[in-house]
């Protein structure tokens, strides 16, 4: 890497961070604010890397100027290892909840935002944000992060970075906040975490997660500031080809606004490629035959080295063509080779390759056309060994690296401060079914039961829903009305981190009492007040897909008035409990318990039958 | 199948495992049963002896985890977890089968084809 290419790298990730900064200054949402502090630390990270990249170059060549004393140099000492690709995947730190906060997920729902920088070489790569609270059992990264040029001495440093993701640092604080933080009584603990919010840096030492100088001052922003939490140093001992787990290095304390309880290692997969497995080390021509041969047999072929095998084909296009190669000699570290005297009866040197197979061990022999090519060939061999020798581990079999796939745009999911503070539906689906209308005469198009859209209501003010029926018979609503709502999916599906969807459910009590709407139209409208209210936490599970729910007698959050209903006229004054006829919405739903309750009842008076419970 | 008060029944059971099958708020099982010490026997469709109070398997929800389980229409369940289904009230039944805590439940039940296929082992290997 020259002077030249560092500086330009370190006056792009000050262009970054100054943009980054803006942002940060700018932006008034907190998951906006996360993600621009996350490329702060980034940058900030990269920038201090480069530079002391670029101080250790110039410290070179200041060295390569003093003239090198002759015992320094050596014939091994020039010879470098191949560099190779390393990479790091599946990352996942498990948590450790307390199993109060776990099960029982009472109190404030405690937030973190977490990110890990991983540092080879002079790379650093980020990977996504990550929202964690007490309902996840691990933190999951789903990124691969691939470092194209190692050494087999790397040093891959992995840094979890995190930031407290409830303290109000936007510039404009809802006055409800502030409120709140005053009108509670501030106890020992809550003074510490105001006090940790407020000086970022007194929990952990090393806030600016580098062990490198400080060579320009990181600009102060107000603003959410990611601490690092844990670090952890992996290195070629660690590669495998599979999960492996590691140990965590944590700093910080229980006291500090970003805590998390990590449960003290990492799972990852960490794969190495080096380039003698992937590449062509060496490539020519070369006449071969088997040990023991006529020494008049031999064979013309196009040799590769490559990976643990020299591949022989009969024609340089067949290594391309992906054919067969015509004999395959392996090469590993068992392998030995030696140059042998010059062959009497041709030009250049022989080199014999010795392998070991089972009890037996097979030489093949190799003739190049010159000394220079057997020097070559030979060079080439030390220097496949070599690699072997430092890469170890990797060179046994070729691990598999899945490149990361361009990445996709992530969903859009915009993440509400809060349910309880902000609701705006916007817009709102709401799902109406109607169950057991009776009808004088059943119109064709009862299934033409139109959903209204509501283009924005907010909880506090009621919902006004309209019913249209197109036709000119007269329906009784005789039975009660389940209301779905359902927060538009975009909206109310937390990302996957949080692994809780959230539904708004409302139920309607059932409606006794219905008068025809005055109007001269061919249509009837059923009007409806629906007041909304948010779910308690004991609505907090997943909804099922049939648009039935189950009544459920402790319904009375919400209130329902009807401001127009059909005639009483009809029988249709039951209590709103007749149970409908086909009670399942889907093939497996159980009837609600009230109906079942009353069927079993009837079913139980009655002698005459053999019960028969679903279950 | 009928038992002989005082006297221990016996049968070949098959043992079935089956998962529940998690609906929203409700765990399904996906099946009806019908019997039970307090309904009329005579009007089982699937017992053989008119008199067996058993608990049968009425109906089973195709595709649903009791099928898929192995569960066949016309068995007999003789346990449930271990809890005994030959002398239970039918709602004592539902319940145990029902059990929110529970999310799987091992049935052993009784066949007619389980005892003819035991028959038939017998007479081909008469070792006994």
């Amino acid at each position: 890497m020259q002077d030249s290419d560092i500086q330009k790298k370190i006056d792009h990730e000050i262009r970054m961070r100054d943009g980054a900064c803006k942002l940060l200054a700018a932006c008034s949402q907190r998951d906006q604010a996360l993600e621009a502090a996350k490329s702060l630390q980034t940058c900030s990270t990269r920038i201090m890397a480069y530079m002391s990249e670029l101080q250790r170059m110039k410290e070179a060549q200041v060295m390569q100027n003093v003239p090198r004393r002759s015992s320094d140099a050596g014939p091994m000492d020039d010879r470098l290892p191949c560099k190779g690709k390393v990479a790091i995947s599946d990352l996942r730190i498990p948590l450790m909840w307390k199993d109060t906060e776990y099960f029982k997920n009472k109190g404030e729902l405690h937030r973190c935002a977490v990110f890990c920088l991983l540092q080879l070489g002079g790379e650093i790569f980020d990977t996504d944000m990550v929202i964690v609270d007490r309902t996840l059992t691990d933190i999951c990264f789903d990124n691969t992060i691939v470092f194209s040029e190692a050494s087999p001495g790397f040093e891959l440093r992995v840094e979890l970075y995190s930031c407290c993701s409830e303290d109000d640092y936007s510039a404009g604080s809802t006055p409800r906040k502030l409120a709140s933080k005053l009108s509670s009584s501030l106890g020992r603990s809550a003074g510490k975490k105001l006090r940790a919010a407020m000086e970022p840096g007194a929990c952990s030492p090393v806030s600016n997660g580098g062990a490198a100088p400080l060579l320009l001052p990181v600009p102060s922003v107000p603003g959410p500031k990611y601490h690092l939490l844990a670090h952890t140093t992996l290195s070629l001992s660690h590669v495998q080809d599979s999960f492996r787990t590691h140990d965590l290095t944590i700093s910080g304390n229980e006291e500090c606004s970003y805590w998390l309880p990590l449960y003290g290692s990492m799972c990852c997969r960490l794969a190495a490629q080096p380039h003698c497995m992937t590449r062509q080390m060496m490539a020519g021509w070369l006449k071969v035959k088997q040990c023991g041969g006529d020494p008049k047999t031999w064979t013309k072929v196009y040799a590769v080295l490559k990976a643990t095998s020299l591949s022989c084909y009969q024609r340089q296009e067949d290594v391309d063509a992906n054919v067969e190669p015509a004999l395959t000699i392996g090469i590993n570290k068992e392998t030995r080779i030696r140059a042998s005297e010059k062959d009497p009866h041709g030009k250049g040197q022989n080199i014999s390759i010795s392998n070991r197979y089972g009890g037996e061990e097979v030489t093949h022999t190799l003739n190049t056309e010159s000394r220079e090519d057997t020097h070559s060939w030979m060079e080439a061999f030390w220097q496949h060994f070599y690699d072997m020798s430092q890469w170890k581990q990797c060179c046994d079999d070729l691990m598999k690296i899945e490149l990361p796939s361009p990445r996709k745009p992530a969903p859009v999911t915009p993440k509400q401060g809060s349910l309880y503070h902000e609701m705006v539906f916007h817009p709102l689906l709401l799902q109406i079914s109607i169950s057991n209308i009776i009808l004088d005469s059943l119109p064709e198009s009862l299934d033409g039961i139109f959903l209204q859209h509501f283009s924005k209501c907010s909880y506090k003010e009621p919902a006004r829903l309209t019913l249209e029926f197109e036709g000119s018979h007269n329906i009784f609503v005789i039975c009660f009305l389940q209301c779905l709502l359902w927060h538009l999916a975009n909206q109310n599906q937390s990302n996957t981190g949080e692994g809780l969807i959230r539904k708004w459910k409302s139920i309607i009590s059932p409606i006794t009492k219905w008068s025809r709407s005055e109007c001269n139209s061919n249509t009837q409208h059923f009007n409806f007040n629906l007041r909304i209210q948010p779910p308690s936490s004991s609505l907090l599970a997943p909804h099922p897909a049939s648009s039935h729910s189950p009544l459920s007698q402790r319904s009375t959050q919400t209130t329902l008035s009807c401001s127009s209903s059909t005639s009483s006229s009809s029988s249709s004054n039951s209590e709103g409990s007749h149970s409908p006829e086909s009670s399942e919405g889907g093939p497996f739903s159980r009837p609600s318990p009230a109906r079942r309750s009353l069927r079993n009842l009837r079913a139980r008076l009655d002698p005459r039958n053999w019960l028969q419970s679903h279950v | 199948m009928s038992f002989v008060p005082g006297q221990p029944v016996t049968a070949v059971v098959q043992r079935i495992e089956i998962q529940k099958l998690c609906q929203g708020e409700n765990l399904i099982l996906g099946f009806s049963i019908g019997g039970g010490i307090d309904q009329d026997p005579g009007q089982n469709p699937f017992s053989e002896d008119k008199s067996d109070k058993g608990i049968y398997v009425t109906r089973i929800t195709p595709g649903g985890p009791a099928e898929v389980a192995g569960l066949r229409i016309g068995d007999k369940i003789m346990q449930v977890n271990g809890w005994d289904m030959t002398m239970v009230t039918h709602d004592q039944a539902r319940k145990k089968l029902t059990k929110k805590r529970e999310d799987v439940v091992r049935l052993l039940i009784t066949r007619k084809s389980l005892e003819e296929a035991v028959k038939h082992s017998k007479g081909s290997h008469p070792r006994q």
